[in-house]
């Protein structure tokens, strides 16, 4: 029997979680990509550029830039270049295979795991990983799930051979999954009247317990605070899910804040008012019914899934679609999520259908590029083609928001990405089939 | 009482449109015969009556100008659930045949409405996969707003799930607490269940032969029970009924490829089918087509070996592929999964238009009458507001027969009405409760 | 012979007077207004009783010598109601028992046990017969017609059989029918196999050599009159397509259809025409909450509020229907009848719909329904008309035997709670963190009993007791990792809505805090 589970697990990893795809061997060699229309989306569209980068960076970017005599040099006649798209909500690398729990790294145990992160768990070698970049999406924020406070986030790459080597920043925000009373999709009142009582004891009691740990992290941060600057404080013991808090409570790491119905976001925005975090909203399927209360604060709000369902019968069929919209003419800061892992190479479509709903096309390419790289505060590396950042960008033969758009070269940090992933390695062994 | 009355009417009108409809100054995109620029199509009786360049619009006809938009057959969808009052899967027995999806239609259901901006006008709806053979299904228009009766296509065939792997051998779910987990458990035995299934059926239509004869001779026999899983077993035999075979792994979509040749009966299509390019040869030598996702994978083990190009080689190896959504989420933008086959395996254009209209409509045979836009054909047709495999275009307007079941612009004007009346009936509501507060505590 | 034997039983009381040894006697209801139901209004009118049933109802009728006389001068005189759709005498079993599933042979005249409180809350309304039946199952057996007064069930019946009952219900998941159009499959295959079973026993009864016998089937057999529409069948369907679907299935089998619930009849009064209905006036009513209000779809909103409309647009389209409470209970009945009247439905066509009408629809208008004479003696006094909001029955006579109805008692005030009674939400505050639990408690004689439940499992309160403010009580808590259980000694004080104290545990002692929660 014994062996038989072994022999289960052996199999299990062979066969899932083990991308055959070569990585770069980690050169950043100089390359030129010349003749190529420039998408910088901080600046306007360069037609017949070159953009020379280097050691991962970018160093030079315009109409007139010489091709230093040692790069390689690609000619991009025809195409374009993109700064690589960065999804704001996945699973990348916590997950394999959704229904085989070996492979499912995403929820902790418990309700508050403020101090599970998710930097320590990802898979370098999924599947998922190449999937997902060859597509255009070169970096992910992935998030724990789970529980109410599920944990914290990394800002990733889809490129590296260690976690280490793909995480750009750990503990880039807390996740709290703002307690709800109806449950999402948003459900009727239930019929039971004990049901209903039960629900109401387990949203009280799931909002108390929200509430009392950070009040206890208010309480520790200050004890801690005053052992460090003082030795003569009496010393007390470390308590791990307190501790993950800290930054939290004292607003240096950010708090997502997910809840999507009306009612879940006003009390989560209150939350947030009372323990004076830096919030940031996710999901918020009902934003534009609280519009005022976000626009007051001027939270930034992460949309997506944006291709999925109204929870709401009398919603309009298009509410998901025009949120985005709302944000944009009320000016608050968004960005887009697919909430997926393995097809958040999908990211561009759930931003192309907001623009086709109201949202500028440049607004819906800003929010899967510079938009999440100033929310998650690394806009002086990411989300648009400037030199001096990070050399994370792709070639394309046209706008990566259209379907029929094909990417034809991904870099990720200055390294060029292989085009092969699972899907084009089973693609091109069975073409061979007659 | 009066707002009510003015829904209705409202509702009344966009269905009560003329009987004759041209639509004209459309980019055409009509599957079988190409793109159709500055196109006209008139429609007569809810059938496409003449396609052309320059159709004069007869006197008394409903105009639409669709300048700078293109005009598709409505989207058919071959894996819906939608629109199912209660659960989906009768999951009791390994074999529920006798159920039938079509006694258990809603049609209130919003998703209904919510496909049909996305410009899908038509879906098999199935019974669940929870078992190796499940309910028969059943193929609805979308006719949002009308009686149930006119939901149905008169010619449509009767048609069947059978379901392989991971679901029918209940691998990723467990019967509560204080119940038997039930055969079967492995694809072994979901391959007994169905053989043994015809086996029965078989027994079954001899018992009726053996009565028939016996009568026939004038001898007292008293008929055999007459049973309705067996009816079912036995008209799948006779080729009455269309089977919709779930599936995933290529070994398992073979295995019911070669019992279907042993026990004598067709599979219609492969659903999901997802392994199918690796036996898109078997597929194709069997005569079955395939309906399938464009980019799911990885949601269990059967789905690790999923890929994108699926369609692309199923469709080179001359298997009729359609994209379907199983989902009422997917279901609102089916083309934008077609023209996902273009990006991955290249198919032309028209070959993936073709993905969610003319081969859905093979699949469930109705190629005769819908599909694509040609004279003769149901005028189903949506309009957009630019090409349909632009991810920036909008489903404006979607007609079934003629009929207008969704306009966009008719959409928005009726959001303020429908809100106020809510508004209104919740007023009502509230004083009420507040009268009846006020009366308690005066009491 | 089959057929015979399951031929609807009517009891007619004449013939049956030994079951009356304590006569009822005769009475002369006097000086209120007469409303016969069967023809016009007769003020200050008289209904006479004799043993049991009606003797003579009028404006100038003489009254017998032998008679008491009631006076009810400005009161209304009604026939009692009758409320045709019930489950009067059955319980909801829990879900999953499939031995407490009815069958279709299950009779409920046998099965019902209905106390005394159950019938006089019907009566105390002025409902003086009612249809009963288990409502749990898909096929609910053969229901009864009652009389809700004194005496043995036997005694009381109307008619048994009055109907096949079928419900579209669900079995629990994994047991064939768990989902609707798998009851719909049930109840055909089931239907076919009472055909089957009727075909095959006639076949063998006629030349039984050289054929193998036919089983025996109790249920099957049962079916048989539904079937030959010698008894109605009643299905169960609220919603417009559950409706329809009971339509579809009694055009398959010929079956005489009644439809109860209804409530959705509203839309679809000319699809109705010939279905009698059994209309239920358990209204759907709109939640507590406002913001869950305002997240309804406004077609449930707009179908909670038409729903009442029902009756009257019946009444509109000529479809004859009575007002039944099932799946309500006797004491929301008038309630939603009022609610009828109120959406439009006039007083007479709802005092028709709780008497005559039901009576039309169970074939049993010639011994109930209205007052004529030679009728049951079902009898009430209403001291305002009947449907009237502060109207007050005042008597009731079921086979013309006075019930009691209880007095005018004020109930006893509830003797005030103590103020630790209630659910108060804990936090112990334990080194790994904050432990939540909810404690319900209930003081007595200086005992406290009461439960809890929270972070650390629930179970019921031990050695709990309170001596002023000051209370201690254990719980079995569970560690947090494990499924051994430790003794958590609680020691507190009281201060109206809040507590606080000790609590002792064998990892040391900690403070805990707690609320009233509301």
């Amino acid at each position: 029997m014994r062996s038989a589970i072994a022999a289960a697990l052996l199999l299990t990893t062979s066969l899932f979680a083990q991308s055959t795809i070569p990585n770069n061997p980690g050169k950043k060699p100089k390359i030129a990509i010349r003749n190529v229309t420039i998408v910088p989306v901080t600046s306007p569209a360069i037609a017949k550029g070159n953009i020379v980068f280097e050691n991962g960076i970018i160093t030079a970017v315009g109409p007139n830039i010489t091709i230093p005599n040692d790069a390689a040099v690609i000619d991009g006649t025809g195409l374009f270049v993109y700064p690589g798209m960065i999804d704001s909500g996945t699973n990348i690398g916590l997950v394999e295979i959704d229904s085989v729990p070996g492979t499912v790294d995403t929820a902790e145990l418990g309700d508050i795991n403020p101090n599970a992160r998710a930097a320590v768990a990802i898979n370098p070698h999924s599947e998922v990983v190449p999937v997902t970049r060859v597509n255009g999406v070169t970096n992910a924020i992935t998030i724990p799930e789970g529980g109410i406070i599920s944990g914290q986030s990394a800002l990733i790459q889809l490129s590296g051979w260690t976690p280490p080597e793909m995480v750009l920043k750990p503990s880039v925000a807390m996740h709290i999954r703002f307690p709800r009373l109806r449950g999402f999709p948003l459900a009727g009142v239930p019929q039971d009247e004990e049901a209903e009582k039960e629900a109401k004891k387990g949203y009280t009691r799931a909002i108390d317990q929200l509430r009392n740990t950070m009040r206890d992290a208010q309480a520790y941060a200050k004890a801690l605070s005053a052992r460090n600057s003082d030795k003569n404080v009496q010393r007390f013991d470390r308590d791990p899910i307190l501790e993950a808090l800290v930054p939290v409570v004292e607003g240096r790491t950010p708090v997502v804040l997910h809840a999507n119905q009306a009612r879940d976001i006003k009390a989560a925005l209150q939350f947030a008012d009372e323990f004076k975090l830096k919030a940031i909203l996710s999901g918020a399927n009902d934003v534009a019914r609280v519009i005022d209360e976000v626009k007051k604060r001027n939270v930034p709000v992460i949309l997506g899934p944006i291709l999925a369902l109204p929870q709401r019968e009398d919603d309009a069929y298009d509410v998901l679609f025009t949120n985005a919209k709302t944000l944009y003419d009320n000016q608050i800061p968004f960005a887009f999520q697919t909430s997926d892992a393995h097809n958040a190479r999908n990211l561009p479509y759930h931003a192309a259908a907001s623009a086709a709903y109201g949202l500028p096309k440049e607004e819906a390419l800003k929010a899967v590029t510079i938009y999440p790289a100033q929310i998650w505060g690394v806009a002086d590396r990411l989300g648009s083609i400037e030199t001096g950042k990070s050399a994370t960008l792709i070639l394309t033969d046209g706008d990566p928001l259209e379907i029929r758009t094909n990417v034809k070269r991904v870099y990720i940090g200055g390294e060029e990405i292989s085009m092969d992933s699972r899907h084009t390695l089973l693609y091109e062994k069975f073409r061979q089939r007659q | 009482m009066k707002k009510i009355l003015f829904a209705l009417a409202l509702t009344m009108t966009l269905h009560a449109q003329e009987r004759v409809t041209l639509i004209r100054n459309a980019t055409l995109l009509t599957i079988t015969n190409g793109t159709i620029e500055n196109g006209s199509v008139l429609i007569r009786n809810g059938k496409i009556a003449a396609v052309g360049k320059d159709i004069a619009a007869p006197a008394g006809a409903n105009v639409i100008d669709a300048t700078g938009k293109y005009v598709t057959p409505g989207i058919i969808d071959t894996h819906s659930h939608t629109a199912v009052e209660g659960s989906v899967n009768e999951i009791s027995l390994p074999n529920t045949g006798m159920v039938r999806i079509g006694d258990a239609i809603d049609t209130t259901d919003i998703s209904v409405y919510r496909q049909l901006a996305g410009g899908t006008t038509m879906a098999l709806v199935l019974h669940g996969s929870a078992n190796a053979i499940g309910g028969q299904s059943q193929i609805l228009k979308w006719k949002w707003g009308r009686p149930l009766g006119e939901w149905f296509i008169p010619d449509a065939p009767r048609t069947i799930k059978f379901a392989l792997g991971e679901n029918p051998k209940s691998a990723n779910f467990r019967p509560p607490a204080g119940q038997e987990r039930q055969y079967p458990a492995t694809r072994m035995g979901v391959e007994e269940v169905i053989r043994k299934s015809f086996n029965d059926a078989r027994d079954y239509l001899a018992a009726w032969d053996e009565y028939n004869a016996r009568v026939k001779r004038k001898e007292t026999a008293i008929p055999p029970r007459r049973d309705l899983l067996m009816e079912t077993m036995a008209d799948i035999l006779n080729g009455r009924i269309d089977v919709h075979a779930h599936s995933y792994r290529s070994d398992e979509i073979v295995m019911l490829l070669n019992l279907a040749d042993e026990q004598g009966f067709k599979v219609r299509e492969l659903q999901h089918v997802l392994e199918g390019y690796k036996v898109a040869k078997e597929i194709a030598r069997h005569g079955a087509a395939a309906g399938t996702f464009i980019d799911w994978w990885g949601y269990k083990a059967e789905a690790y070996d999923a890929i994108p190009y699926n369609i692309a080689l199923m469709t080179r190896n001359n298997v009729v592929v359609s994209v379907n959504s199983d989902s009422d989420e997917l279901a609102r933008h089916l083309n934008l999964d077609a023209a996902k086959a273009m990006k991955y395996g290249a198919l032309t254009e028209e070959e993936a238009l073709k993905l969610c209209t003319l081969n859905p409509a093979k699949q469930l045979r109705l190629d005769h009458r819908l599909g694509s836009i040609e004279t003769g054909k149901d005028a189903d047709l949506v309009i957009w507001s630019g090409h349909p495999f632009s991810t920036y275009t909008r489903a404006e307007t979607t007609m079934i027969e003629g009929t207008v079941y969704f306009d966009r612009a008719q959409d928005l004007l009726r959001r303020e009405e429908l809100r106020k009346e809510k508004e209104q009936r919740l007023k009502k509501e509230e004083d009420d409760a507040n009268a009846a507060k006020k009366e308690k505590k005066d009491a | 012979m089959i057929l015979r034997r399951s031929v609807a039983i009517v009891l007619l009381f004449l013939a049956a007077p030994l079951l009356f040894a304590d006569a009822p006697g005769v009475y002369a209801i006097t000086g209120g207004t007469v409303h016969p139901v069967s023809g016009p209004d007769i003020p200050n009118g008289t209904v006479v009783i004799r043993n049991g049933l009606i003797e003579s109802v009028g404006s100038g009728v003489s009254i017998p010598s032998d008679a008491t006389v009631i006076d009810v001068k400005g009161a209304h005189i009604y026939p009692g109601l009758i409320d045709a759709q019930t489950f009067l005498g059955f319980t909801t079993p829990k879900r999953g028992d499939k031995s407490a599933e009815p069958t279709p042979d299950a009779l409920a005249v046998r099965n019902a046990k209905i106390s005394d409180d159950d019938a006089s809350a019907g009566r105390n309304l002025g409902v003086t017969t009612v249809l009963t039946a288990p409502t749990s199952g898909i096929f609910n057996g053969q229901s009864a017609i009652i009389n809700l007064g004194s005496g043995p069930i036997e005694s009381r019946v109307i008619k048994s059989p009055a109907s096949t009952q079928i419900a579209f219900n669900t079995r629990p998941t994994w047991t064939y029918p768990d989902s609707l159009m798998g009851v719909m499959s049930y109840i055909r295959q089931e239907l076919m196999d009472a055909q089957q079973h009727q075909a095959a026993r006639s076949l063998y009864e006629r030349s039984p050599a050289g054929l193998r016998r036919p089983a025996d089937d109790a249920q099957l057999e049962a079916l048989q009159p539904a079937l030959t529409r010698q008894l109605p069948v009643v299905f169960v369907a609220d919603s417009a397509s559950m409706i329809r679907r009971a339509q579809t299935l009694a055009k398959e089998f010929n079956l005489k259809l009644i439809i109860a619930g209804a409530r959705q009849a509203y839309q679809m009064p000319d699809e109705l025409k010939g279905v009698p209905l059994l209309v239920s006036v358990k209204w759907d009513t709109a939640p507590t909450d406002k913001e869950d209000r305002e997240d309804q779809p406004l077609r449930v909103i707009r179908d909670r509020q038409l729903q009442p409309t029902t009756p009257s647009v019946l009444a509109k389209a000529g479809v004859e229907f009575a007002l039944v409470s099932s799946p309500g209970k006797a004491g929301d009945y008038f309630g939603g009848i009022r609610k009828a009247i109120e959406n439009g439905l006039t007083a007479e066509q709802a005092l028709r719909a709780t008497t005559l009408a039901p009576a039309r629809i169970f074939g049993i208008e010639r011994q109930l329904g209205s007052l004529e004479r030679g009728k049951i003696a079902n009898v009430i006094v209403s001291d305002k008309p009947i449907f009237e909001k502060a109207s007050k029955v005042t008597r009731v006579f079921i086979d013309g035997r006075e019930m009691h109805l209880p007095a005018e008692e004020k109930k006893a005030a509830a003797t005030a709670a103590a103020p630790i009674d209630g659910t108060w939400a804990l936090t112990v505050r334990a080194p790994q963190g904050n432990v939540s639990m909810s404690v319900t408690l209930k003081a007595s004689d200086g005992k406290l009993a009461g439960t809890f439940s929270g972070d650390r499992g629930s179970g019921e309160i031990r050695g709990g007791s309170i001596d002023g403010t000051a209370f201690e009580f254990t719980i079995s808590a569970n560690a947090q990792n494990e499924a051994e259980a430790t003794d958590w000694l609680f020691k507190g004080t009281l201060a109206e809505s809040n507590m606080t104290g000790t609590v002792s545990t064998t990892l040391g002692t900690f403070e805990f805090s707690g609320s009233k929660s509301e």
